[in-house]
């Protein structure tokens, strides 16, 4: 026996007003997780759980406190498994996913949920929460236009740019077309009208390119702690500076006696002993920034994080010449951060600012621990340079 | 008594087949409309409770994230949806092929069946449809005057609290109203006899104190139903007081489920699995079913997986000799796996207790005893896995609420979020009394302000529950 149902055109538009809705409450749902990510921004500018977790476009970010408080158990112990084995071995296969209705009757543990922001979305809330002034760009006219790129055709130009291939194509096509083509004789005499030649691509605006250097000291005195703090520091400029350019690129550098250009996985887990001699990064600098990456095409901004013992107050010396001389003139903006270890002296900071008392394109900054590097952050960007 | 106006004239013709196989096997039910909806509308529809419509809150918006997300990467995938509601709705998924279909469509009458005839689900309202739409348009009235942030805020809270009542209440409540009525017969019947069982099994005191005892709480009678209690006695704003009913209304509805996932899905999960074998099924069609039915009672090691600890259970009871009508008309969860979970049952279906995580995070199994096992399982799932917080007294205007500690300590970070939030509804102080490693603990919540005292009133040695916000990430 069949009843009738409701009328369908009123459950459709039902079903279509719930969409609608979900709609809006998703929207609510990601500004409640921008709201909640902004109101704990300080402990994540300390903490490293977005480091690593940025993709192109967006960071994933594991938001805690976002679910509603409940009394719960503590612990997620004990409970009932089903599966072979021994008593004692251990239970195969744990990915902490939840699977198809999850544990029975327990609750599902920590229930830490991954919220998506755009990296230029989480840049600006690092903006409003440092209050980082928008970076000016070095003007215009010292930067050099740079050449661009012979990949283009146009229809006129001098003939040493001909582009044969192209020109032969328009003239054997044209040629087919009148019937004049004769394939015993293949005579094809291209007229003014088949001639290309090669152009120039308009390359990228120089100014909107920059490149960051992050240089750390990885000499036996940088412990763990530090390299982590290296790195929270970094991730935060990174985003900063990829918000303020068009183009970013990132170099990575590690010295101890010597200084190597090494990738971004090697630069935060490289662990080195030895002596310190930061004359030897700065040198590898300024020959990148002489060669590849040269002040008239690049907003250059390098960074360089170390725990401040130097080798000998000679190298000391031979770094604050580099500096004046040659990377200063060059850089944007030439950062110095000291992480602060329990062997190290502190000495380099001193002999900097001591220095470069007068110097604005030199910034310094002290971090005691993780707390201090949102300080660090303002001090560093916070010139808008 | 079954209709699909959206279904296409196969299906339509396969629910009607289902229906009568299901009706030949003995399952009763009121009338089930089938609905076809698109992968993403069934996401938004689950999140929703299985409702259309429900007030604004974000936090369905997280739960369809979630849901989503499952699907898109592959992880989950929602075959149905069955309301309990009269008539029974159930919503299909397009993407389904015709075997799925009818799969679930065998499902779904498992399920509508259970709704209908278990005692648990006796009390619960069946014409929720129009009420949940009253619910909505209530919430937005109240948001429409007073702005999004006020009436959000106050939903947050009341949300949080919503397991701060007694399953059993409902039940208890109703069988009070019948034998006021003069109608005793609820009394003696099965339903009862469960629910003394039930808190027999945990342990609840007195199986003879009758429910209303609990119920009355002005008395100084202690109670589990907080939030009925805070509806009745907190000072609210006339709007708070709509939106909390709303809350506890909506909880008390779902309450039911929470307490029966296992024997619901496992008592679904074997009349599919019955009514397809036994002549729903094309020959054709025998791996695709073997392969879609695996699927769904499929354990991940260490996991327990409802589908199957409840399809085995019914399995076992059938071979036992024992009424499987009976069975899935009184019980929920915990009474049903302690009426027919035996030490032979722990052996066939490889149970162990879990047993201490190691610091790397990883899990070992603990023991295999089946009494042990049992106890266990019975523990995790009693008051639907909730810790048991109970309204002991109100002391000179302050509420004494009590943790009826069984091994398991709370996270009391957490908990002192709790007594925050209750405070701004009580508007006078909550105290909280737990254990912590075995030691008495008092927590204490005044002015927004925690203090975790021992129960010897010193201080206890350690931190204090961190303050909001400041929570650290697990």
């Amino acid at each position: 026996m069949e009843k009738k149902a409701r009328p369908r055109p009123e459950r459709e538009t039902l079903m279509a007003r719930e969409i609608y809705r979900m709609e809006r409450d998703r929207a609510r749902f990601k500004d409640v997780v921008r709201g909640r990510i902004r109101r704990d921004l300080r402990r994540y500018l300390s903490s490293s759980d977005l480091v690593g977790k940025q993709g192109d476009k967006v960071v994933s970010i594991p938001v805690p406190s976002i679910e509603l408080p409940r009394f719960r158990f503590g612990s997620s112990e004990g409970g009932v498994g089903q599966g072979s084995g021994d008593e004692g071995e251990p239970v195969e296969g744990q990915g902490g996913e939840e699977g198809q209705g999850g544990e029975a009757g327990e609750q599902a543990g920590e229930h830490v949920l991954e919220a998506e922001v755009e990296l230029e979305e989480l840049a600006a809330m690092l903006g409003e929460e440092l209050e980082l002034p928008r970076i000016e760009p070095r003007g215009k006219d010292e930067l050099l236009v740079e050449g661009g790129r012979w990949s283009g055709v146009r229809s006129q130009g001098p003939q040493s740019l001909r582009h044969f291939r192209r020109t032969y194509r328009r003239a054997l096509a044209r040629t087919i077309a009148s019937g004049a083509f004769d394939p015993d004789h293949p005579v094809v005499t291209p007229v003014r009208d088949d001639e290309r030649f090669r152009a120039r691509r308009p390359a990228p605006k120089p100014e909107s390119s920059a490149v960051v250097f992050h240089m750390m000291d990885v000499s036996g005195s940088m412990g763990r702690e530090q390299k982590e703090i290296v790195r929270i520091e970094a991730f935060w400029i990174d985003t900063w500076l990829r918000s303020q350019y068009e183009s970013l690129e990132v170099v990575y550098i590690v010295h101890d006696a010597t200084a190597k250009v090494v990738d971004k996985d090697t630069f935060f887990h490289l662990r080195e002993s030895g002596g310190t001699k930061i004359s030897s990064a700065y040198e590898l600098l300024l020959d990148l920034v002489r060669t590849r990456f040269r002040a008239e095409d690049y907003n250059i901004y390098p960074f360089h994080y170390s725990d401040g013992d130097n080798w000998s107050a000679r190298d000391t010396d031979r770094c604050v010449t580099l500096l004046r001389e040659e990377l200063l003139p060059r850089v944007n903006q030439f950062c110095y951060g000291q992480v602060k270890s329990a062997y190290g002296s502190g000495q380099f900071k001193k002999d900097l600012d001591l220095g470069f008392s007068e110097e604005e394109r030199l910034v310094t900054a002290g971090v005691s621990d993780r707390s201090g590097i949102p300080d660090a952050i303002k001090a560093f960007l916070g010139q808008g340079r | 008594m079954v209709s699909g106006p959206s279904l296409p004239p196969r299906l339509m013709q396969a629910a009607l087949r289902a229906e009568e196989a299901a009706v030949a096997a003995g399952l009763s039910f009121f009338e089930v409309v089938f609905e076809m909806l698109d992968a993403a509308d069934v996401n938004a529809v689950a999140a929703y409770g299985g409702f259309p419509t429900r007030y604004p809150s974000w936090r369905f918006g997280m739960e369809y994230e979630r849901l989503s997300r499952g699907y898109d990467w592959g992880l989950s995938k929602i075959y149905e949806l069955v309301i309990n509601h009269d008539p029974t709705i159930a919503y299909l998924v397009r993407s389904n092929s015709v075997m799925e279909q009818k799969l679930v469509m065998a499902h779904v009458f498992g399920h509508a069946d259970f709704f209908r005839n278990n005692a648990w689900f006796k009390v619960t309202d069946r014409r929720m449809l129009e009420r949940f739409d009253e619910h909505a348009r209530r919430v937005n009235e109240h948001t429409a005057r007073l702005g999004a942030d006020r009436v959000e805020t106050f939903l947050d809270r009341a949300l949080s609290l919503e397991p701060l009542m007694d399953p059993h209440a409902p039940l208890a409540r109703s069988r009070t109203a019948m034998a006021r009525q003069g109608s005793g017969r609820l009394s003696n019947s099965l339903a009862e006899r469960s629910r003394r069982e039930l808190g027999r099994l945990m342990g609840d005191g007195d199986p003879d104190r009758g429910p209303e005892a609990q119920v009355e709480v002005a008395g100084g009678r202690p109670t589990f139903d907080i939030v009925r209690f805070l509806l009745r006695h907190a000072d609210l704003e006339p709007w708070e007081r709509d939106v909390l009913g709303i809350v506890s209304a909506e909880a008390e509805y779902f309450m039911p489920q929470r307490m029966t996932k296992i024997i619901n899905e496992g008592w679904a999960s074997f009349w599919h699995s019955r009514l397809l074998t036994e002549g729903l099924l094309d020959a054709s069609e025998v791996v695709e079913f073997a392969d879609c039915h695996s699927g769904a009672t499929q354990t991940a090691p260490g996991q327990l997986n409802p589908y199957k600890l409840g399809i085995d259970l019914f399995r076992h009871a059938e071979r036992q000799g024992m009424d499987l009508f009976r069975l899935r008309a009184v019980h929920n969860d915990v009474s049903f796996v302690d009426a027919v979970l035996d030490e032979e049952f722990v052996r066939c279906s490889s149970l162990f207790v879990m047993g201490r995580t190691d610091r790397r995070g990883g899990r070992k199994i603990g023991t295999r005893d089946p009494a042990q096992v049992k106890e266990s399982l019975l523990q995790s799932l009693s008051w639907g896995g909730q810790p048991r917080i109970r309204l002991s007294s109100v002391d000179d205007g302050r509420l004494l609420l009590e943790h009826l500690h069984d091994g398991r300590d709370l996270k009391l970070d957490e908990a002192g979020e709790m007594l925050r939030t209750i405070e701004t509804l009580w508007k006078r102080g909550v105290e909280l009394r737990t254990e912590e490693k075995g030691d008495g603990r008092r927590l204490i919540c005044r002015g927004g302000e925690l203090q975790l005292l021992s129960t010897g009133n010193g201080p206890v040695p350690g931190a204090l529950p961190a303050a909001e916000g400041e929570r650290e990430s697990a």
